[in-house]
């Protein structure tokens, strides 16, 4: 067991007097730091859509209030709109609808077309009757709701034509037609919408983590080959305490170096979050709960993969035949990011059920299911137990591979070959 | 401490590599593993040192099984390595550990050892910063750096300047003088034989020659002699041995310093040395016991 802390301090040293690894700890977490306090310095009050807190002389805010106009009218969006059949009574529904943009009135279609072509406006509608229209715009965006709030405007001016048409009384219609429900909601469980997005966060941070710091445990595996200090290493040492103590120092650094980032973002959100409208709460306040899966089915199953990168590793002796051998592990990484992301919204289908059994998956997967889905204690113990003997069985399995390529260098080894070696052994 | 390899063989796949390899070599003494290339000499070093198992054979430490994690061995392999971007006291002192040396010892240790073989100005750099001498006795240095009792060294004069192989001569004899159990395999004959009592020349995969250095020697020049004539080459020679001597002495080889023969049976040395005295058309140079090289003896043995 000593011999297993001296090759974890040594290779968790690697980690820590590598340059890259230590600038882009300090960098993020500065980064991330800083970026919390950023509505103390600029004002993101319109992009969080949160009020401002006016302060000042009642003459200073009118001065405000002034220059503000001034902007709104050189900002504002602009929309043309064609009525040539006087659709549309009363043209300030418009101006309730659309907030924040001018309407100009056009005369016909040609001209509606040319104020588009040369962005006089950003968008038009030529009311063709109270059903049918024709929208114009020069580039469409992916979240352009302009029409949705047009073909409500049309629909309403439809509803007053039909009722004039039919003798019925647009107000008391609308008052029927529209009647607000009242509902009070009672979340017995879990509201999914609440946690979806730290748990989106955390099976994004615990996949990228697999990603990188597994490639470099498999990396610092293949270096021992490819400068010839195996032979001395596992002459020394039983190759066993070599593998577990590269893979515990690669976890280490791993979750040390998220640990670290994590901490100084939720420090300064934590001094600035009334700043913020507590709009980051859906990312950065995490429930302990959902944390401590995290922590043990995220860490359980980085030490999964890190095992079997170190066994990929080992089956090269060149660093750059290093994306051959660990391919085939990462397109299962990737396989299983892509399940569970896109699962996501219904935590409790049988396939997250299946995936946060299986200990391939279940790092991400149950997590998610203790986050937003139902899941019981037996079912949160037994997926633990079976991460936890399958770690132990990858462990096993990447020390094997390990010592039997030892000396084998040269061409990359086929993970067929290696486990056929190992059977006949 | 003795310690005994007794009928090793091994094979890779359908290649038998050893075919019944024994030896043996106590503490204060060396023992030179000699062979040519692919004569499965590093094979047995990795098979000692459990890199390897062998197919069957056995190893033995004082009459007990050997297993090499259970005491202090340095070993130099063949294919030398150690962590070219890592510092070089930092490294030498886990190897230390990692062979269960404590800490502190592990730093004294590597600390003495760089500052044998001078290269004690480096401890703080980065092995990749040294030139490969230096890096070659870095190496050595860690092989060193646990106080072994056994040391295995493979090929370790290679890419030493002759400066740094006088060290290195010098550290190996130290070894030797405090009762280790040396055993060197190497190309070099002239530091077998400066180093080593007893030698193991290995032949595909078998031992062809094996015991007393200096009894070897003894055994392989017995009855035999050296003999050159003025102005003529030991070519021109044999062939007047062939001329005026053929029923006194049989052809064995040529050196560099004439033609080896042997009597034939019943033939005194007096009796030949008053022949070749009568013969007019050559002089003697030369008449001397044949005392053969350890190259001699590897060529004759292995090199067929």
């Amino acid at each position: 067991m000593k011999r297993f802390f001296t090759i974890y301090e040594f290779e968790l040293k690697s980690y820590i007097k590598n340059k890259s690894f230590t600038i882009t700890t300090i960098l993020l977490a500065v980064l991330l730091c800083a970026a919390t306090f950023l509505p103390r310095f600029i004002d993101m009050s319109d992009m969080l859509g949160i009020e401002k807190n006016v302060t000042g002389t009642e003459e200073d805010s009118k001065n405000s209030k002034d220059s503000s106009d001034d902007d709104d009218i050189d900002d504002t969006t602009k929309i043309g709109i064609v009525d040539e059949k006087g659709i549309f009574k009363d043209t300030t529904i418009f101006k309730q609808a659309f907030e924040d943009t001018s309407i100009l009135a056009m005369k016909n279609e040609t001209e509606l077309k040319k104020a588009v072509k040369s962005e006089k406006v950003s968008a038009g509608f030529d009311i063709k009757d109270d059903l049918h229209y024709e929208y114009y715009v020069i580039n469409r965006d992916m979240y352009d709701d302009n029409q949705a709030i047009f073909e409500s405007l049309l629909t309403q001016v439809h509803q007053q034509i039909y009722c004039e048409k039919k003798g019925i009384d647009y107000a008391s219609f609308s008052a029927e037609y529209d009647a607000p429900v009242s509902c009070t909601e009672k979340i017995l469980g879990k509201d999914a919408g609440d946690n979806y997005w730290y748990c989106y966060a955390l099976v994004m941070i615990i996949f990228m983590m697999i990603i990188l710091y597994g490639v470099m445990v498999a990396t610092s595996v293949t270096v021992e080959k490819s400068n010839r200090s195996i032979e001395v290493l596992v002459t020394s040492v039983d190759a066993k305490y070599l593998l577990f103590g590269k893979v515990f120092a690669g976890a280490t650094a791993a979750v040390l170096q998220i640990a670290l980032v994590l901490a100084a973002t939720l420090t300064g959100y934590h001094f600035n979050h009334t700043l913020w409208g507590d709009k980051l709460d859906m990312i950065l306040k995490i429930p302990g709960n959902v944390l401590a899966a995290f922590a043990v089915f995220g860490i359980g199953g980085f030490l999964f993969y890190a095992f079997l990168y170190g066994a990929m590793g080992a089956l090269v002796s060149k660093t750059e035949d290093l994306n051959k051998s660990a391919g085939s592990l990462q397109m299962l990484i990737m396989i299983v990011y892509f399940i569970v992301m896109f699962q996501l919204p219904t935590p409790n289908s049988i396939i997250m059920k299946i995936c946060s059994f299986l200990p391939f998956s279940s790092y991400s997967a149950m997590f998610v299911r203790i986050g937003m889905g139902s899941v019981t204690a037996t079912e949160v113990i037994t997926a633990a137990i079976i991460l936890f003997l399958s770690i132990f069985g990858a462990g096993w399995f990447a020390a094997r591979i390990y010592r039997m390529g030892t000396l084998r260098y040269g061409n990359p080894i086929r993970l067929t070959s290696a486990l056929k070696n190992l059977k006949n052994n | 401490m003795k310690l005994e390899v007794i009928n090793l063989t091994k094979s890779f796949g359908e290649t038998n590599v050893l075919k019944g390899i024994s030896f043996s070599v106590e503490s204060g003494k060396a023992l030179g593993l000699l062979g040519r290339n692919g004569a499965g000499k590093t094979t047995t070093i990795r098979i000692l040192m459990d890199v390897f198992h062998a197919n069957s054979g056995e190893i033995r430490l004082d009459g007990k099984p050997f297993d090499p994690r259970r005491i202090q061995i340095g070993y130099l392999p063949e294919e030398r390595g150690l962590y070219p971007k890592r510092q070089i006291l930092e490294q030498m002192v886990y190897l230390a550990m990692l062979r269960g040396v404590n800490r502190k010892n592990a730093a004294a240790n590597a600390k003495r050892w760089l500052e044998r073989l001078e290269v004690s100005q480096y401890q703080d750099k980065l092995l990749e910063t040294l030139s490969k001498g230096n890096q070659q006795k870095v190496q050595l240095a860690s092989t060193l750096v646990c106080d072994p009792e056994i040391v295995i060294l493979d090929e370790p004069f290679s890419g030493l300047d002759p400066v740094n192989s006088q060290i290195l001569q010098d550290v190996v004899q130290e070894l030797i003088h405090n009762g280790k159990i040396v055993i060197f395999s190497s190309h070099q004959m002239s530091y077998v034989e400066e180093f080593c009592e007893d030698i193991v020349i290995i032949n595909h995969g078998e031992v062809v020659l094996s015991g007393n250095l200096d009894t070897i020697k003894r055994d392989f020049g017995k009855d035999q002699l050296v003999l050159n004539a003025i102005d003529h080459t030991p070519d021109d020679f044999s062939q007047l041995i062939v001329h005026f001597l053929p029923d006194l002495v049989h052809i064995t080889g040529h050196s560099k310093d004439g033609v080896i023969v042997r009597p034939c049976e019943g033939v005194t040395r007096h009796e030949l040395l008053s022949k070749l005295a009568q013969i007019q058309d050559f002089t003697i140079e030369r008449f001397e016991t044949y005392k053969p090289s350890l190259n001699d003896i590897f060529v004759a043995r292995a090199g067929e």
